[in-house]
């Protein structure tokens, strides 16, 4: 019965060859490291929250006076709908931690120099795709702790002279998050961002396919940087092949995402979901402690050390601005960060800065 | 590449040059907590806490900050009426104010809010003897006025209750109340630890609440035999409460189980895969 599908498929579409290439012909760098996997991890849990997501959706109801009974409804009336909703709020902040990890280890590899700048920058649209993910998927459950995370954060353009006034009132519908601005949330996180993040992705693993994997600039025999002139596609002859000796490594990194995932499920069920996150929304009362997810809470920080709003926010964009583009702003051909004293600096800088803004964020 | 970094800094300049133009944003953005509604404090408040008040009356509202009242936010005008809103006429009978009761009118006064409490407060020896020649206890007697605290059943004692009588009937009354208030007391720490844990609570303690609130209603009137007689009743009425709760924990330890069982599995998937690996092809 198997055989006679793949036979059948064989005649038609020549799957045995397409397989080799792809998979076991296909080589990756020899002296390629477990950091290579954290972009299919990262694919990976975008699986997830898509198809827990999927579930979610059928018993969910995008209406202010509903949402937050229908979430309550999933997690204790809905057979396994606690672990479901569970898995893709920890699933939500997990990913969003993998893709900054991926970041990070691109970064230090020097991975986005020529010719991957485009990798970079289409993967720098897909964190921004993520975040805009989190971002209107925290208002669904229309608890105290989304309705006020999400006024703070709605807040944010309003530093902009002219355009904030009305970017804000286009995201939110309503001068406050009201019920117009849980439906634009919800068509948000469920149909228009999802075929965006598709298309960022495909186009980001064309990228990475067609380029050929990069190597990891670290090893004695790294080949001196040389200059690119013309499109080839990045070769190994004496790599390994993809499947199954890297394949079985990113099977690996997956389950150790999952596994991660139901740790924290077990023992730190509500790490993600304070106690906020079980009373209704109630625009008349503010909590004391709402602070934006923490990944957002750097951001958050700066804005509020600064003491001119536009002035912060304009540096912000400029920021943004550059981390979207900044293979334009290395275009030095060195590969190797520890020969780049400037470059190490600059990264523990940033990383140093954004750690201290967000503890500072979270306990200010 | 410096046509980029020109328009960086021309972006930043105009940034930093237009940015006081928005002092309505700042004024909301830096001056107030985060996203907090507009709220105006009432100014019955805000004139008692100024330097022109006497200490005395200042401590009212250093009580009432304090109190459950404040807590659920019941302010000065809904017990004293007037206007909070507007400073002259804020104390002006026109708009309802009524200062304070004399003793006798204290009852009516909180009976506003306290309508069943009232009637059966004046079904008691408390509450006639009050009517009849002024000599019961008020509600302030028991609870306090600015700064009442969540009535709990030590608000009988030895103290209070033998300023009028002798403590041993009173002393009957709380050994009679005193099953009912355990479970109340008791129902509500569970219900606080499940909120920790994540579960909406917040239709169980209405139950908790409306249970204990018709319990306290029938305290009033001073009845040591009603109190008996209903004691089953209210149990029976928090044992179906106290099983919704047993159930939650119950759920909440299989939870826990279950997802560490799903660990497991996925930790030995992951051992398999990486000793497949290990061994390589
Ligand atoms: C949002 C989700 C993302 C997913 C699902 C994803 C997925 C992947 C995958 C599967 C690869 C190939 C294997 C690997 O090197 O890991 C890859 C490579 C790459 N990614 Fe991402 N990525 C994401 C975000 C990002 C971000 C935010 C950046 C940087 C701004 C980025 C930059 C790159 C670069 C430069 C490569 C090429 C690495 C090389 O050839 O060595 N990616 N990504």
């Amino acid at each position: 019965m198997w055989k006679g599908i793949v036979e059948w498929l064989e005649v038609r579409i020549g799957l045995k060859d397409f397989l080799r290439e792809q998979f076991t012909e296909y080589r990756v760098p020899p002296d390629i490291n477990i950091f290579y996997t954290l972009g299919i991890v990262a694919f990976f849990a975008y699986i997830i929250q898509a198809v827990t997501g999927f579930f979610l959706l059928l018993y969910y109801i995008p209406h202010s006076e509903h949402a937050f009974q229908s979430v309550q409804h999933i997690m204790t009336e809905v057979p396994y709908g606690w672990l479901i909703r569970l898995m893709h709020v920890v699933g939500s902040n997990l990913m969003v931690a993998v893709v900054f990890l991926h970041l990070i280890s691109v970064f230090i590899m020097n991975s986005y120099k020529k010719p991957r700048e485009l990798t970079w920058v289409v993967g720098g649209l897909l964190l921004l795709t993520t975040l805009t993910f989190c971002l209107s998927g925290y208002l669904l459950p229309w608890s105290q702790l989304s309705f006020w995370a999400t006024t703070i954060v709605t807040n944010l353009p309003t530093a902009f002279p002219y355009l904030g006034d009305w970017l804000a009132y286009l995201l939110k519908g309503s001068e406050q998050v009201s019920g117009t601005t849980l439906n634009r949330f919800f068509a948000l996180h469920v149909a228009f961002l999802p075929p965006i993040l598709v298309t960022l992705f495909g186009l980001h693993l064309f990228l990475v396919r067609r380029i050929g994997i990069s190597r990891p600039p670290f090893s004695k025999n790294y080949p001196p940087p040389s200059s690119w002139t013309q499109y080839r596609h990045e070769e190994y002859p004496e790599g390994i092949p993809f499947y199954p000796s890297f394949f079985i490594k990113e099977m690996y990194m997956v389950v150790l995402y999952m596994v991660i995932m139901f740790f924290v499920i077990t023992f730190m069920p509500t790490l993600f979901l304070p106690e906020e996150a079980s009373i209704p929304a109630d625009p008349y009362t503010t909590p004391l402690h709402i602070k934006p997810e923490w990944y957002f809470l750097a951001p958050y920080q700066m804005l509020k050390l600064i003491p001119n709003k536009f002035l912060g926010i304009s540096i912000q964009l400029v920021l943004l601005f550059i981390f979207l583009f900044w293979p334009f702003f290395d275009t030095s051909d060195e590969r190797d960060i520890r020969k780049r004293p400037l470059l190490l600096t600059v990264f523990f800088l940033t990383i140093g800065v954004w750690i201290i803004l967000t503890i500072w964020g979270k306990y200010s | 590449m410096k046509r980029i970094l020109v328009l960086l800094v021309i972006f930043t300049v105009t940034g930093v040059a237009s940015g006081g133009f928005k002092e309505k944003f700042i004024e909301e953005f830096v001056k107030k907590p985060w996203g907090a509604p507009p709220s105006q404090e009432s100014v019955c408040i805000s004139c008692h806490t100024s330097d022109l008040m006497k200490e005395e009356f200042k401590e009212i509202v250093r009580q009432w900050r304090q109190s459950w009242h404040a807590k659920n936010n019941i302010s000065c005008h809904d017990c004293h009426g007037g206007d909070p809103k507007d400073e002259k006429m804020a104390m002006s009978e026109e708009r309802g104010f009524v200062g304070v009761p004399s003793y006798t009118e204290v009852p009516e006064f909180c009976g506003k809010c306290h309508a069943g409490v009232l009637e059966n407060y004046y079904k008691s020896g408390h509450g006639m003897a009050l009517k009849n020649d002024g000599t019961g206890p008020n509600c302030v007697i028991c609870h306090g006025s600015h700064q009442i605290q969540r009535a709990t059943i030590d608000i009988i004692n030895e103290k209070r209750c033998s300023q009028c009588h002798t403590y041993e009937r009173a002393k009957i009354m709380k050994q009679a109340l005193f099953s009912t208030e355990k479970k109340i007391t008791d129902l509500y720490d569970a219900i606080e630890r499940l909120k920790k844990k994540g579960i909406y609570t917040e239709e169980l303690y209405k139950e908790v609440f409306r249970t204990e609130a018709d319990f306290r209603l029938l305290f009033h009137e001073v009845n040591v035999s009603l109190i008996k007689e209903s004691t089953d009743d209210f149990l029976k009425r928090l044992s179906k409460i106290e099983e919704k709760t047993a159930r939650l924990f119950s759920e909440l330890r299989f939870r826990q189980n279950f997802s560490a069982f799903i660990m497991l599995l996925l930790a030995g998937l992951g051992i398999v895969i990486f000793l497949i690996s290990k061994r390589g092809p």
